[in-house]
């Protein structure tokens, strides 16, 4: 019976992915859960399980296509027996003592004239082969084909493609030729106007005077950032900043001040129900506990994962769940519960030296904190609320109650 | 606008102005048209301009021949291609023969509209295509109307073309919507570049065409490139060189048709393209055609033995990545 597999949806907000790679190829065996494709979604690479034993019959997306959720990726056969493409190794020697004792002069006689036949085969088709373009192009440009294909410098059967590819090759080095092909550039133009002086440097000169720019793909991290901010930008939000007090932790150095931060959040979070709201389809998501995202930024990607109950949390287990989340940014190996359960969001530039920014709120987030730099025991801290799901009476009592606790020299020495 | 009215209005407009324009046909009069192309022209010119005829095709073409030699420009239906085979002698050895052998006396303005391909089940012997039947025989002129605008402007010009023509629409198209608008040059016998590109020139015309279409924008995406869509208005007289210039260009040539393959119109295109730009060609030309076979009924089936979007475009990304792309 053959199955279907889709394109699964790996995180609430998921609409499409990428396929990335294809562990398993056409005609092979798979076992329940045994890792069959890898798929780019807007936050990480991951791996795909099969859900049932079989025989992956076909493949319907290729590497690198991007697939809707819900929609067919591979065909699955779904059976009981492995089929027999790995005999067992008893049968394996059988079968060679078998042969080997077959083995007789006429045999090896008849093999060595099908390994003739075979070579002849192959090296007609080694022929040099142009289409009727080619050909012209390369007559055209003056060069000897056949021998450069006998050579092996131009490819056979030859298109007009490869010929062009020559060319440039003999005028343009390696890279500068991969880099040119980014660029919005007609090369036979380029080739034209710089009238043969195409060293790397007058290359880029021209580019550069003529104003050319470079086409770039968007990731699709990129992308599905794009599409959230886009959101984001919808929502009705409103500011508060309030210069917060960091004397009382700035001498604590077994933990980082964005520990500390987050864990104080997490408890004022818990007299503040509306800050642990998620806005979903038109109704309030109420979490019980603490679900605080963290903006890390890797090379030049964005990751917004959740570290969920922190109010329960050590100090010392909060500073340990960031450092996951960081090493998994690092490697982008998110699992999918990393991106869930979120209501809060932190930002930090501070360590840029940003003395005060404003964040934009994770879409349907009931908030964001922008934090600068520390100066002077203090550091600048702009909120970010949705007006849909919190007021300005409740966020000012929240960032109230935050100044207070940060202020607070028992509360704080009782942290741990 | 609709196809059928595109044709209709065609009709209309020339009958308003030229009484020697009559309409025959099975069910062209009273009925309205089998495809309701000339729904309210009976009432309009009454039953002397639009005549019901009998259930006899080879009767209904001798007597618009006759009418034509007597001074008329009548204007045939015939329900489908797949009938007008009963008139094929009357079409063969008098519609395209009386000029050439009266020395060019006798002129037989006669168009003869008729419906072909694969529609939806309607078994092998009524959904056949004849693009090479016709247009294989000299003194005849064939068009074809793939959309609202060559239904319009196409169906005028076989009206008021001296020489008979016949006119090939399809089945499944006369309910379509189309964008419709002026154009104060056409000309049919030029053939018509219904989207411009740069890697691929497609030729195709009727419902074929539209599916053509679709598949392009898969390839196009696939491939990084773009493809040029060339509409063939006009089978016979059939001058190729918007063709030409557009492969020259394009270096590669992909024909798309309903017809079964072997000796299929596609064949006549691509064997002049290679006559006249051998040269410039990066990649053999690709045909895309029916199977060779009955069209079956059995939907699977029938889908099966046409080329369908899916079809096109995995054919053309095939191919194209085979030779080069």
């Amino acid at each position: 019976m053959d199955y279907e597999i889709t394109m699964p949806r790996l995180t609430d907000t998921m609409e499409s992915g990428v396929i990335v790679r294809w562990l398993k190829s056409e005609g092979d065996y798979v076992k329940k859960n045994e890792p069959v494709v890898e798929i780019e979604t807007e936050k990480a690479i991951q791996e795909v399980p099969a859900f049932k034993d079989g025989i992956l019959k076909k493949i319907l997306a290729e590497e690198g296509q991007e697939v809707d959720v819900g929609k067919p990726i591979a065909i699955l056969e779904i059976t009981k027996e492995v089929p027999i493409t790995s005999p067992p190794k008893t049968q394996e020697e059988e079968i060679s003592v078998k042969v080997e004792e077959k083995i007789t002069p006429e045999i090896v006689e008849e093999a060595s004239k099908i390994g003739e036949q075979i070579q002849q085969q192959t090296q007609a088709v080694k022929e040099a082969l142009a289409s009727p373009y080619a050909k012209k192009l390369s007559a055209d440009f003056g060069f000897p084909l056949k021998e450069l294909q006998e050579k092996g410098e131009i490819p056979s059967p030859a298109h007009e493609k490869d010929i062009r590819e020559y060319l440039y090759s003999q005028y343009i080095d390696k890279d500068t030729l991969k880099d040119l092909k980014q660029y919005s550039i007609n090369i036979d133009k380029l080739i034209k106007d710089l009238q043969g002086n195409l060293s790397k440097d007058n290359i880029y000169r021209y580019i550069k005077e003529n104003n050319i720019y470079k086409l770039s793909d968007i990731p699709i991290f990129q992308k599905r950032l794009i599409e959230h901010l886009s959101k984001s930008a919808t929502v009705p939000t409103f500011h508060i900043y309030e210069a917060i007090n960091l004397k009382n932790i700035l001498d604590k150095k077994e933990f980082t001040i964005t520990t500390y931060i987050l864990k104080i959040f997490a408890d004022v979070m818990q007299n503040h129900y509306r800050t642990r709201i998620y806005y979903g389809n038109g109704k309030y998501r109420i979490y019980p506990s603490s679900n605080i995202s963290v903006a890390i930024a890797v090379d030049e990607e964005l990751f917004s994962p959740v570290i969920k109950n922190i109010e329960d949390k050590s100090l010392k287990n909060i500073q340990e769940q960031l450092q996951i989340l960081r090493e998994k940014a690092q490697d982008r190996k998110f699992d999918p519960e990393d991106f869930e359960g979120g209501t809060f969001s932190i930002s930090n530039l501070g360590m840029f030296g940003i003395d005060m920014f404003d964040a934009i709120i994770p879409y349907n987030y009931s908030g964001i904190a922008a934090i600068g730099i520390e100066k002077n025991g203090y550091v600048n801290i702009v909120f970010s609320f949705d007006h849909r799901i919190i007021n300005g009476k409740d966020a000012a009592l929240f960032v109230k109650e935050l100044k207070e606790k940060f202020d607070d020299v028992e509360y704080i020495e009782s942290l741990k | 606008m609709l196809y059928r009215d595109a044709l209709k209005k065609a009709i209309d407009e020339l009958m308003e102005i030229d009484d020697t324009i009559v309409i025959l046909g099975e069910d062209v009069g009273f009925y309205g048209g089998n495809y309701r192309v000339t729904d309210g022209l009976f009432s309009k010119y009454g039953e002397k301009r639009v005549i019901d005829t009998p259930i006899a095709e080879n009767s209904i073409v001798g007597n618009a021949i006759g009418m034509a030699f007597g001074g008329l420009r009548p204007v045939v239906e015939i329900m489908t291609v797949n009938f007008s085979l009963l008139a094929y002698d009357q079409i063969v050895n008098q519609l395209a023969k009386i000029r050439y052998m009266s020395g060019g006396d006798i002129c037989i303005p006669l168009t003869i509209r008729m419906p072909q391909g694969v529609a939806k089940q309607l078994a092998a012997q009524h959904s056949q295509s004849f693009e090479r039947i016709f247009a294989s025989i000299p003194g005849l002129k064939v068009f074809t109307a793939s959309d609202s605008i060559t239904a319009y402007y196409g169906l005028k010009q076989a009206i008021l073309s001296d020489d008979p023509v016949i006119f090939l629409e399809h089945l499944l198209l006369y309910s379509q919507d189309f964008l419709f608008y002026e154009i104060n040059d056409f000309d049919i016998t030029k053939q018509r570049i219904v989207k411009s590109g740069e890697n691929i020139t497609l030729v195709s015309c009727l419902k074929i065409l539209h599916d053509s279409l679709e598949a392009v924008k898969e390839v196009e995406k696939k491939l990084g490139i773009t493809v040029e869509v060339i509409e063939l208005t006009s089978l016979s007289p059939l001058n190729l060189d918007l063709v030409y210039e557009s492969v020259k260009k394009t270096k590669r040539l992909v024909v798309v048709s309903e017809e079964p393959k072997t000796g299929s119109f596609t064949s006549e295109i691509i064997t002049k393209v290679m006559e006249n730009c051998f040269y410039y060609l990066d990649a053999p030309p690709l045909r895309i055609t029916a199977e060779d076979t009955p069209t079956p009924y059995n939907r699977k089936l029938e889908l099966f033995s046409i080329p369908t979007p899916d079809k096109i475009a995995t054919k053309i990304i095939n191919w194209g990545r085979e030779h080069g792309l």
